[in-house]
């Protein structure tokens, strides 16, 4: 097992060595810059030079990635082109907000896509078979960003249930511990602050769930239905198991396998979402600043949280893996 | 993110890759011994189906054929695609496929949207750019024109007939999901089954190259496909074919990869071995058996692109990327412009949105009736 994961751990180098040149080449291909976006329209040829210059993009492409290569060693990530404050700050300063919106789309859609789906395969073409498999079809068509701009339209500005945007209440009493406002609260014991939290999670986490919700309802179904086909499962039920045991340790068991690995490939498809969420119910996360970061070109911001967000979507997958192997002695990886 | 990633999707892969395989496809001994006029009632591609006791021959008989009658007789065995009904594959799977609601649902949809495709711009009532100046029409007043006989779902912000732009947009949206799924397929289908081609002709080098590739989806796969598409809109400026492309870039590794794992499974089949102990060339089984066999799954992949790329290139003009060209309209720049007036005139972005989501749930509806129709496994 440890082998493993050093082996898959040492893998990661070439890979993201690769995705960091393939990011150079690309962000340089991208038209402007940072200087004349950050100078505007309106700046001299002098000005933009001198701006370069400064930023040091005056200097031979291959330096500049060695610069940017041996910075990275030292975990020096740079200084945003465009808000001028370090990297890693603004990294680390919207990154929970980024997470716990994503983590709460994952949970309601495990919590509620997987019951559901284990239902609809039990009652197979029953309504609530056709009402799950319906639901999810439609959740995986409707746009994202309509979803969730009407959630907020009905709950948040004509119902007034929810807020319409931001993550805490203006106002109310939060201590910064690590950032994910849910835990902070219960941390420093300002229980408000994490109710707060959670209300404004509802409707975008909502929106950002409506997709893994139908991937792993569709999922759930599917494999359950396999899986109560299988031998071992009329083996269980005949020798007289009782049937919360044959469900939970025979057919759960098995069918959640590749359910599990479909939640590591949702975390990507979660951060586009999550762009268009967090713009819509204006979350300040990260999805919202990288787009904001290609408008003005700010290489560092860009280049360093791409490489991290691979980096995550890469462990995460591993854990996937592992999580995997635990669960399933059959597939022990070597 | 090596290849071991997916490895616990491949057995997924592997069904799906099975379904499109031709059951028939095994070496039937069995069953050139109970049908005998299997191959005269399917006629496959080769020559006339030998009569009964020739087919009986023994394996050393077999071994003493010419290398023409060898590659005519796998023909004959892989275009054989018996099931027990007596149907080829495809036939029988095409027969689950009509016989789906799903599918029949679907393909209403999608027949509708395309005749609207077609024929939108002629049927249209008024040009999709020309505007009604009446006074009313001032958006900045919050005042709309809502459905009356002359526009029957009214008028928009710049006071333009939006039964027509609709119509006209219906043309533009198809485009932009046609063209950036073939983008998509092509490209992905190219790498993929390179890749795949590889790692069956075998070596190391096979090996090798298939490695390399794989690295390079993986991290086209790692990077969130919306700022993977916001970045080529970037580089490319505001047009139809940015968004296309931009859409159509981010299904490559989805393609390249479902190829790979499909060939992958392939490789392993029954036929492949029989193929080999016929002493059939490894590049021909690659071309002529693996790769036609393992395009099942793919295809259904492109039906159901088709509605994300629709639902992407809608993500695209959200975020201020979309088309602009107010003669060209699309449904998704027109759900994006439309969403600012939301309170004043709702029902302006509700047309364009339930236009996408409809034709989404079309293409949706029958990629998953292909993909159950073609998987042996939910075979009743």
């Amino acid at each position: 097992m440890l082998r493993l994961i050093v082996r898959r751990l040492l893998q990661l180098v070439p890979t993201l060595l690769g995705l960091s040149v393939l990011l150079f080449l690309w962000l340089r291909m991208l038209p402007g810059g940072p200087a004349s976006a950050r100078l505007g329209e309106r700046a001299t040829e002098a000005d933009r030079i001198a701006m370069e210059s400064a930023l040091g993009l005056d200097k031979p492409l291959w330096d500049q990635y060695f610069i940017f290569l041996r910075d990275l060693l030292t975990l020096d990530l740079g200084v945003s082109t465009r808000t001028g404050r370090p990297v890693w700050e603004e990294f680390t300063q919207r990154f929970p907000a980024t997470v716990e919106l994503g983590v709460t789309a994952i949970l309601i859609a495990v919590v509620v896509g997987v019951p559901l789906g284990y239902l609809a395969a039990r009652h197979r073409g029953g309504w609530m078979d056709v009402g799950a498999v319906s639901g999810s079809l439609i959740g995986i068509c409707i746009p994202v960003f309509f979803l969730a701009f009407i959630l907020k339209e009905i709950f948040a500005v004509g119902l007034g249930w929810f807020p319409t945007g931001s993550r805490l209440t203006t106002g109310i009493n939060a201590t910064e511990v690590t950032g994910f406002h849910t835990l902070d609260g219960i941390l420093t014991g300002e229980f408000d602050a994490t109710g707060d939290a959670l209300w404004h999670l509802v409707l975008p986490g909502i929106a950002l769930a409506s997709i893994p919700l139908a991937v792993i309802t569709r999922m759930t179904r599917a494999s359950v239905l396999e899986v109560l086909q299988e031998d071992y499962v009329r083996t269980a039920e005949s020798k007289g198991l009782h049937q919360r045991v044959v469900r939970l340790r025979h057919v759960m068991r098995n069918a959640l396998l590749p359910v599990i690995t479909a939640i590591g490939l949702l975390t990507g498809s979660l951060l586009s979402g999550a762009v268009l969420t967090e713009s819509i119910f204006s979350w300040g996360g990260i999805g919202s600043f990288i787009r904001d970061a290609i408008d003005g070109r700010d290489y560092p911001v860009l280049t360093n949280f791409i490489l991290i967000i691979a980096l995550v979507y890469v462990l995460i997958n591993l854990l996937v893996d592992l999580a995997y192997s635990l669960i399933d002695p059959r597939v022990r990886v070597h | 993110m090596s290849t071991e990633r997916n490895e616990p999707r491949e057995p997924d892969d592997a069904a799906r890759a099975d379904g499109a395989s031709p059951e028939g496809a095994v070496p039937e001994p069995a069953g050139t011994a109970t049908t005998p006029t299997a191959g005269a009632t399917t006629g496959g591609p080769g020559p006339a189906a030998p009569a009964g006791p020739e087919r009986a021959e023994s394996p050393l008989a077999k071994a003493r054929m010419s290398k023409a009658d060898k590659i005519d007789r796998l023909a004959q065995l892989t275009a054989q695609r018996t099931t027990s009904s007596g149907d080829s594959l495809w036939v029988a799977a095409f027969r689950r496929l009509r016989s789906s609601k799903m599918a029949i649902i679907g393909a209403v949809i999608i027949a509708v949207f395309v005749v609207l495709a077609i024929i939108g711009p002629w049927i249209a009532p008024y040009s999709p750019t020309a505007q009604t100046w009446r006074g009313e029409v001032f958006s900045n007043r919050g005042i709309f024109v809502g459905p009356r006989a002359e526009n029957w779902l009214g008028l928009d912000n710049l006071g333009r007939d939006q039964l027509s732009r609709l119509l006209v947009g219906a043309r533009q949206t198809l485009l932009v999901g046609v063209v950036a799924t073939v983008i998509g397929f092509v490209v992905g289908a190219l790498i993929g089954g390179l890749s795949g081609a590889a790692l069956a002709l075998g070596g190391r080098t096979g090996q090798r190259i298939d490695t390399v590739i794989m690295r390079f989806i993986d991290m086209m796969l790692a990077l969130p496909s919306l700022l993977l598409a916001v970045s080529i809109a970037a580089v490319m400026g505001q047009s139809l074919t940015t968004v296309m492309i931009a859409v159509g870039v981010v299904q490559i590794p989805i393609f390249a990869r479902l190829l790979r794992g499909s060939m992958l499974a392939q490789a392993n089949a029954d036929y492949v071995l029989a193929a080999r102990s016929l002493g059939v060339r490894r590049r021909r089984i690659v071309l002529a058996h693996v790769l036609p066999n393992s395009l099942g799954p793919v295809i259904v992949q492109c039906t159901l692109v088709l509605a994300t790329a629709i639902i992407e290139a809608a993500a695209l003009s959200f975020l201020g990327l979309g088309n602009l060209d107010a003669a060209q309209p699309e449904w998704g720049v027109m759900l994006a412009q439309a969403q600012r007036f939301f309170d004043a005139a709702p029902m302006l972005a509700v047309y364009p949105a339930l236009g996408i989501i409809i034709t989404a749930l079309g293409f949706t509806l029958l990629g998953e009736a292909m993909r159950e129709a073609l998987d042996p496994k939910l075979r009743s």
